[in-house]
């Protein structure tokens, strides 16, 4: 891996700030919690209350040890030269757990792929930014360690009942971003 | 991850009707229908974050999809808003949205219906 001193020390000290936000979650809500972690604590039931409480106490524990242990492995091998195949699937899930908690507080629209020439959050843009391009590369190396796909999958997925685009609201109630 | 055969085998269709023998004129007056439950569907939602190239990654990773068909999938999300990836019994369901929640989606699960 080829990275500057800067990246690394980025990529060492970063995870831990999420880490500590994820530490004493609990079976908090997905609305109750704090902007940066909602992306990463989603909701499984939208219209179902008991089901979602439900849905977090059997889940939630796994889900933020799976997030922590990602983010904790990025730290502890940011300085590495190399990655074995475990450890590039920890960065791939922890640079995307970063992402999602910097772009929640950036407030990231569709459209937006560039830093905005005026804004109160530079810094973070640019790291934001940053981290995207770094997923991408592991993505290019990961797809190709994909397995064969499993005969006859494709043809479980269900035909999509909506039919064509929605134009709806998203689940959060959110207006889906319109296209060009 | 859990075996894909697995998932297969918790696919099964429902069937659409039983078909009544012709001999068969008279019906029992307590007929027991069975009622194939109704599968839960697993639904992903677009979000301005995720990356486009990973979700089609973590379509073929935890569904065994073609690229093709992953790739569909994940244009789908974008440009309709959302997509359904996968669908089951409820357990089923769920264990599929805690593994894209794990992989940082935007899934949810609902009753078809």
């Amino acid at each position: 891996m080829r990275l500057g001193a800067e990246e690394r020390a980025l990529l060492t000290v970063l995870p831990g700030h999420l880490v500590s936000l994820l530490e004493g979650v609990g079976d908090t809500p997905p609305a109750d919690l704090p902007g940066a972690l909602r992306r990463l604590l989603p909701p499984a039931y939208t219209t179902d209350p008991d089901a979602e409480r439900a849905y977090v106490s059997m889940t939630r524990q796994d889900l933020v040890e799976h997030h922590r242990e990602s983010l904790e492995t990025m730290s502890v091998t940011a300085n590495a030269t190399w990655l074995d195949d475990e450890q590039i699937v920890a960065w791939l899930a922890a640079l995307n757990d970063l992402r999602l908690a910097l772009g929640s507080i950036l407030g990231v629209t569709e459209d937006e792929v560039e830093v905005p020439m005026v804004h109160t959050h530079q810094a973070e843009w640019i790291t934001y930014l940053y981290l995207g391009s770094l997923q991408s590369e592991l993505i290019d190396v990961l797809e190709r360690t994909l397995p064969d796909p499993v005969p006859g999958a494709d043809d479980l997925v269900p035909e999509d009942h909506w039919g064509e685009p929605p134009g709806g609201l998203r689940w959060d109630g959110t207006p889906q971003p319109r296209h060009r | 991850m859990p075996s894909l055969q697995a998932r297969d085998r918790a696919m099964t269709g429902i069937p659409i009707g039983s078909t009544v023998a012709p001999t068969e004129v008279e019906r029992p007056e307590t007929h027991q229908v069975a009622v194939p439950e109704m599968p839960w569907l697993v639904i992903v939602w677009n979000d301005p974050i995720n990356l486009m190239t990973y979700v089609t990654y973590v379509f073929q990773k935890l569904f065994g999809y073609s690229r093709e068909k992953a790739h569909k999938l994940m244009l789908d999300v974008h440009y309709k808003g959302r997509a359904v990836v996968s669908s089951g019994p409820k357990e089923r369901a769920e264990l599929d949205v805690a593994r894209l929640h794990q992989h940082g989606l935007w899934a949810t699960m609902e009753h078809s219906g």
